[in-house]
């Protein structure tokens, strides 16, 4: 049984999102002005802004725009970061803040609610055929998992692609929140809590492969 | 072991603890639960498989050719941003300097109120703006975040 249950929080490791972490020398050589620096770092964080981007907003359009802007904004407010700090929670929190403008301005200008954007993201995936080692069964997991995903009311989803597909830690995503880490928590198990009450009403078949840990990390 | 799940703490302790992210204290009295609940067990058996099947997902990138905007350099923001400045006092002073030609000039009385009418306007929409600005700013709890 005490195998069992270790099994369920094995020691923390390095993932592969969490290992892309920008060298503080990159940083600094950005800072100074150095061209191939700031364009090396700019290549280096557009890919989690626009994943971001592209989870918060669901149009890749919209997202590949505010992706761009963010790291304009990033590199224009570089000489007040301290190269010591995380980058991710801080390009994170741009990417969510510009989304938050869209989302005003969008409200503003249809009169919805902030947390009525119609997402399907599950569309976006890569194809999984394009990756021997995905089989179609795991895939459709995945497919379900997003959509009931865009379903979530804003704040769910936000924490859940935090933790769950950036994998940011409590603190690294209370930050981008600006929230406490006890909220964090409390949401995130809400929203894993409801997503987990959905797939296991429409999909009981799919979940039981997600129940058993079905896909490995495969980046 | 017992299906009968009598939790003495917060549910969302069993997120915390699937993420590693509890003190020593709560991280085993939640293990020491985890040892006789098997409901609790299996929704965090559950739950850690949708985080891996989250974790492994895979998305559609743009390609390179569509990342266009090559990121600005302090020159170029530092233009950019003296430009708009610029732009912004050429207007005020020509729209000051045409309303006070109005104003002073010898143009009539229905001249005046129309400039002034249109300045008002102006003026009163900005403020509209500036006032529905200031009253959302306290409730902004982002707005300590720099962009």
């Amino acid at each position: 049984m005490d195998a069992e249950v270790a099994a369920l929080n094995p020691a923390p490791e390095v993932s592969v999102a969490r290992g892309r972490v920008a060298d503080p020398d990159l940083i600094l050589r950005a800072r100074s002005g150095e061209a191939e620096a700031r364009e090396e770092l700019a290549a280096h964080c557009r890919r989690s802004a626009y994943l971001f981007a592209l989870h918060l907003v669901g149009d890749p359009d919209e997202a590949l725009d505010l992706a761009q802007e963010t790291v304009i904004r990033l590199l224009g407010a570089l000489p007040r970061f301290s190269p010591e700090r995380p980058l991710r929670p801080w390009l994170l929190t741009i990417v969510r803040n510009l989304a938050r403008d869209r989302w005003r301005r969008l409200r503003l200008r249809r009169a919805e609610s902030l947390d009525a954007p119609e997402l399907d993201l599950s569309r976006h995936l890569a194809d999984p055929a394009s990756d021997p080692e995905h089989d179609a069964r795991r895939a459709e997991v995945r497919r379900a998992l997003w959509t009931g995903l865009s379903a979530l009311p804003a704040d769910l989803r936000e924490i859940l692609v935090l933790r769950d597909y950036h994998d940011l830690s409590y603190a690294e995503a209370a930050k981008v929140l600006g929230v406490p880490i006890g909220t964090v928590m409390s949401r995130l198990h809400r929203a894993r809590n409801r997503l987990r009450g959905r797939l296991v009403a429409e999909r009981p078949d799919l979940f039981s492969e997600a129940r058993q840990g079905g896909a490995g990390h495969d980046d | 072991m017992t299906t009968d799940c009598r939790r003495s703490f917060d549910e969302s302790l069993l997120s915390g603890f699937l993420d590693n992210a509890l003190g020593q204290q709560d991280e085993q009295r939640v293990r020491v639960h985890l040892e006789d609940c098997s409901s609790c067990r299996a929704q965090v058996a559950e739950l850690r498989g949708l985080r891996e099947v989250a974790l492994s997902s895979r998305f559609e990138l743009p390609s390179d050719d569509q990342w266009d905007e090559k990121p600005r350099g302090g020159v170029s923001r530092l233009f950019r941003d003296l430009g708009w400045l610029l732009l912004a006092v050429w207007i005020v002073g020509l729209a000051g300097y045409g309303v006070t030609e109005v104003w002073t000039g010898a143009a009539s009385l229905l001249y005046r109120l129309m400039a002034f009418g249109g300045i008002s306007a102006v003026a009163l929409l900005f403020l509209s703006v500036a006032i529905d600005r200031w009253s959302s700013y306290p409730l902004d709890r982002y707005r300590e975040v720099r962009k």
